[in-house]
């Protein structure tokens, strides 16, 4: 793995945290019972209109286990990650974009790429530790999953959220989310990456 | 005269928000304006969010200290620098001392200022560029005035000054500051040619209003008409900084001109020195944000250069701080011959590949993905991959 980029200085990264207000909306996954069915993927394809190659929200396969040791019992197990973006607390890409096109709203906590400051750089996408901006090349400007902020600000839930046929996404305020998560007795499962503590807002459970 | 036309308008500096470095990249914490500037909240700096740009508002009192401490010219005064170079063409007598004083100045002066302040480099060496044999800034001691924060300024672009006449070969003396009481200035006027009519002292107004009022219509319709230009194409077109085109004008006029190098330190003039190193990935950055187009890039058979000119470079440090990758680095020190010489010099010359990915050319040899393309998907393989098996 290319390791997390030292370039962005802790202090701009500390800095962009001072913008977060009292909210902030997010997702929860539950991968437990994710089906690996992509449908997140399209649904949002389709919502936001993007071109072949870029994908808001990815799913990672991630196959783990062994059968080939034969004195053990084959134990093998395939899991399905979906990877939208995180919504960080403290953006890297906020703290690497160079002419202030990514803010963090105060009202809701999502970050947003404003497409008419957008240079097409990409250096959020070196910055970002989980690989959420895309780079749209027809446009020459940089995507990423927006929490369908225009669906959202209607009060509807996000193309992905009620698409998912296993209903393994949900959408809402973070406080409200793990109480909720708490409730129904799921482990919440934190994303980290060496060293680049971007606060992540999105939520997953696993086993 | 002017000042009689200039009474109706609110705010006497008009700024060009495409060179403020502080437009450009949000990265910029240029406040050569506000630093400078006497009058309390006259400027506002944006807070690095939305946008970062400096703005004058009407509390200005049009001293020009910020004309004279914006590094890339973005700054100018109603009465404009072409104007005042103008009026001092005219007064220069060869062989003889020029005066520029302060208001506040007893002395008798070929041209007295509200503030000294208002001096930039290019005026203060036009009367060497006419052969006027020294330049004296005349001012009384300025912890006294109002404007005092001024100081500095006028105090920075007189060393300079007297740093480009060292290194044009006419020594540091030919520019110098005289301390004097505090009065009240005179200037010197030049003997009428012809009586002045009060026929024509109005004519004059009218076709100054006039020439005034064609003007400002063509603005409000350019505003209201169409929707206001997005910022990624506003960077993509570079203004020309009129400040250094002056400055260029006057040096290469300088009679006696002989040009020895002089290394000065970058961070006390506006001028600078480009290295690029290897990091280089040709994203383009420093060329698009930097303010006054002394960056540009050439493709050739696949082959990528980027050129620098330094003449134009006001050492804003813009490149070197928006670059991510932190390829460029602004030299510690800075040639003045380079004014004079205006090379362009080629920073960094290599091959593009195109990533299979996203499409886009970049530098490296037998590269299949760009690194951006490389680094997201192995990014979120081993984020998904570290927290599945590892989280727990």
């Amino acid at each position: 793995m290319a390791e997390y980029s030292p370039i962005i200085p802790r202090e701009a990264i500390d800095r962009s945290f001072a913008k977060q207000g009292p909210k902030q909306y997010t997702l929860w996954v539950d991968i437990e019972h994710c089906i690996g069915c992509n449908a997140c993927t399209i649904a949002c394809k389709a919502e936001n209109n993007t071109p072949v190659g870029v994908d808001y929200n990815r799913v990672i396969e991630i196959e783990e286990g062994d059968f080939r040791d034969a004195s053990k019992t084959p134990n093998v197990g395939v899991t399905f990650v979906p990877m939208p973006c995180m919504h960080c607390g403290q953006p890297a890409c906020q703290a690497a974009c160079p002419v202030g096109a990514i803010t963090k709203r105060k009202e809701d906590g999502i970050v947003l790429i404003n497409k008419d400051k957008c240079i097409g750089c990409r250096y959020c996408a070196w910055a970002c530790p989980y690989g959420a901006p895309q780079f749209n090349a027809e446009a020459k400007i940089m995507e990423k999953c927006t929490l369908c902020v225009h669906r959202t600000d209607k009060g509807l839930q996000p193309a992905c959220v009620t698409t998912c046929p296993a209903k393994v996404r949900f959408f809402g305020e973070l406080n409200e989310l793990t109480m909720v998560m708490r409730e129904r007795r799921a482990k919440g499962v934190s994303i980290s990456v060496g060293g680049a503590d971007t606060k992540p807002s999105v939520q997953y459970t696993s086993k | 005269m002017n000042s009689l036309i200039e009474i109706g308008l609110q705010v006497p500096v008009r700024l060009d928000s495409t060179l403020c470095s502080r437009f450009r990249s949000t990265k910029s914490e240029c406040a050569a304006c506000a630093m400078v500037c006497p009058a309390p909240g006259a400027v506002r700096l944006g807070d690095g969010t939305g946008n970062n740009s400096a703005e004058i508002n009407a509390a200005c009192v049009g001293c020009g200290a910020c004309v004279s401490a914006c590094p890339n010219g973005a700054i100018r005064l109603l009465e404009d620098d072409q104007r005042v170079a103008e009026r001092i063409a005219k007064k220069a007598r060869a062989g003889e001392v020029f005066r520029f004083a302060c208001i506040r100045a007893q002395v008798r002066a070929d041209m007295v200022l509200p503030c000294l302040s208002r001096l930039t480099e290019a005026l203060m060496l036009e009367p060497i560029r006419r052969d006027a044999r020294r330049v004296e800034l005349c001012a009384p001691d300025c912890s006294g005035c109002g404007l005092r924060k001024t100081a500095q300024q006028w105090e920075r672009t007189l060393a300079f000054s007297q740093a480009l006449c060292d290194s044009a070969g006419l020594g540091v003396a030919r520019i110098s500051s005289v301390q004097v009481q505090v009065g009240d200035a005179q200037e010197i006027r030049l003997p009428a040619r012809t009586p002045n009519s009060r026929r024509r002292l109005f004519g004059a107004i009218a076709e100054r209003l006039k020439s005034g009022g064609d003007e400002r219509p063509v603005e409000i319709a350019a505003a209201g008409g169409t929707e206001p230009e997005a910022f990624r194409d506003i960077v993509q077109r570079h203004s020309e900084n009129s400040k250094r085109t002056d400055l260029l004008g006057v040096l290469d006029a300088l009679p006696g001109l002989k040009v020895t190098s002089k290394h000065v330190l970058a961070a006390a003039i506006p001028l600078g020195q480009l290295d690029v190193d290897q990091r280089c990935v040709a994203c383009n950055v420093c060329e698009t944000l930097c303010p006054t187009g002394a960056l540009t890039h050439r493709e050739e058979a696949g082959n990528y250069a980027l050129e620098f000119d330094a003449a134009q470079c006001t050492g804003c440090r813009v490149c070197e701080l928006a670059c991510y990758h932190q390829a460029l680095h602004l030299r510690q020190t800075v040639d003045l011959a380079l004014l004079f010489q205006r090379s362009r010099v080629t920073l960094i010359s290599a091959r593009l590949t195109k990533c299979q990915g996203c499409g886009e050319r970049i530098l490296g040899n037998g590269l299949a993905f760009c690194p951006a393309c490389q680094v997201s998907g192995d990014r979120r393989d081993s984020v998904a991959r570290s927290f599945f098996s590892g989280g727990n």
